[in-house]
Formats: C-alpha cells, structure tokens, sequence
C-alpha cells in the first residue's frame, strides 16, 4: 500500500468531514459517540511522527468515514422513533 | 375607524417586542453548544452585540477554555493555547449554535473571535 503522509489541511479536512458526519446520525447516542470517538481518535494520534503510523492512521481514519456515511443512511431509516431524554429541549426539563 | 385601527396598531407592537425579548432569553443549555430547536428563521434579525454575545457563550463553554481569558479578540490559538483541532471544533460548535454550515475554505480562516 502506498504510503504518503497526508497534508496538515487534509488531515482538518477530515476531521471536520468525520465531525459532519457525526452529527447526521439521529440517536443522541450514535451521534455523540462518533463525535467522541474522533475527537479523541485524532487527539491520541496527534503526536505521531513516524510517516508510516501517519499515514496508516489517515487511510483509518478514511475508512471509517466511510463507514460513519454509510451508518448514518442506514441508521435514518431505522431511526428511534422516541427521542433520547438528553435530546430533550432545556428549558422544557428545568 | 381611524381611531380603531391606530389603536390595533398601537396594541400590536407590543405583542411584538414580547415575542422577541421571549426568544431572546431562551435557555441555550448549561454547554451553550447544545442543539437549539429552533428553527433559522427565527435568527434572521440578530443584532451585533446579540451575535458576539452567543460567539463568546459558545466559546466560553469550550472545555479547555478558561472563560475568564475570553474576549472579543482573544485569538483561539495563540491566546487560549488551543490546537488546529481544537479550532475545527470551535467552528462546528458555532455552526451548530446558528444553525448555519460554513465552507471548509472559510472554516481555516476562522482562527480568532475578531475575525469573525
């Protein structure tokens, strides 16, 4: 596989793009464990120099983008038809 | 008749500003980023200090932000000592707070609240 260190714009591309796609999903759970999870995926990887784990981490991180899409399709036509208590507008539980 | 509708009219400006004060003292959540359900329309007539107001809330909110360091022109990266990614987020918390999607082009530009 060829390896090539992704530019710093591409990596924010696809942080933002994981982001995005994070928020499509309609359970409050789905949603907030993706965003979670690349949040914390791009933080632990943020130190990485090696060009081979870099460039294994983006191709990762591209893959599950993909997957994130595709899941949050599949998912909007099997959405929750009760919404989570934490979706719940704040001023209607205070 | 011309005394009826003036009054009409008088009587109706206040309902007026009472649905605006109303919306403007909606609870944005104790994290400020949180969804708000309205719907855009109802933002279409920000006022400035109403804008810079929510800007500073949402970044206020930020986790590693200390909310005593934020003003106006505080610049994200080089004053709160925040990173690239930290930045991204910043931006998609704004989005989400006005319900608005900014172009990735403008997204790398937003790097201060003066800039916005």
């Amino acid at each position: 596989m060829a390896k090539v260190v992704p530019a710093r714009s591409e990596v924010l591309f696809l942080f933002r793009s994981l982001l995005r796609t994070a928020r499509q999903f309609s359970d409050y759970n789905i949603r907030e464990y993706t965003k979670r999870r690349t949040i914390d995926g791009f933080r632990q990887n943020r130190t990485l120099s090696d060009p081979d784990s870099i460039a294994s981490a983006f191709s990762h991180g591209k893959a599950q983008l993909e997957i994130a899409k595709r899941q949050a399709v599949v998912y909007s036509l099997y959405a929750p038809k009760v919404k989570s208590i934490m979706d719940l507008k704040p001023c209607n539980t205070v | 008749m011309a005394l009826r509708a003036a009054i009409l009219r008088h009587v109706r400006v206040p309902v007026k500003t009472l649905t605006l004060t109303g919306r403007k003292s909606q609870p944005w959540g104790p994290n400020g980023a949180s969804l708000r359900f309205l719907s855009s329309h109802g933002d279409d007539h920000l006022s400035k200090d109403e804008v810079i107001e929510r800007v500073l809330s949402v970044i206020k909110s930020f986790p590693k932000v200390d909310p005593s360091q934020v003003t106006p022109d505080v610049h994200f990266q080089k004053d709160l000592g925040l990173d690239s990614l930290d930045n991204v987020e910043i931006v998609m918390a704004l989005e989400e707070e006005f319900k608005l999607e900014i172009p990735d082009k403008e997204a790398d530009k937003i790097d201060s609240i003066g800039y916005l």
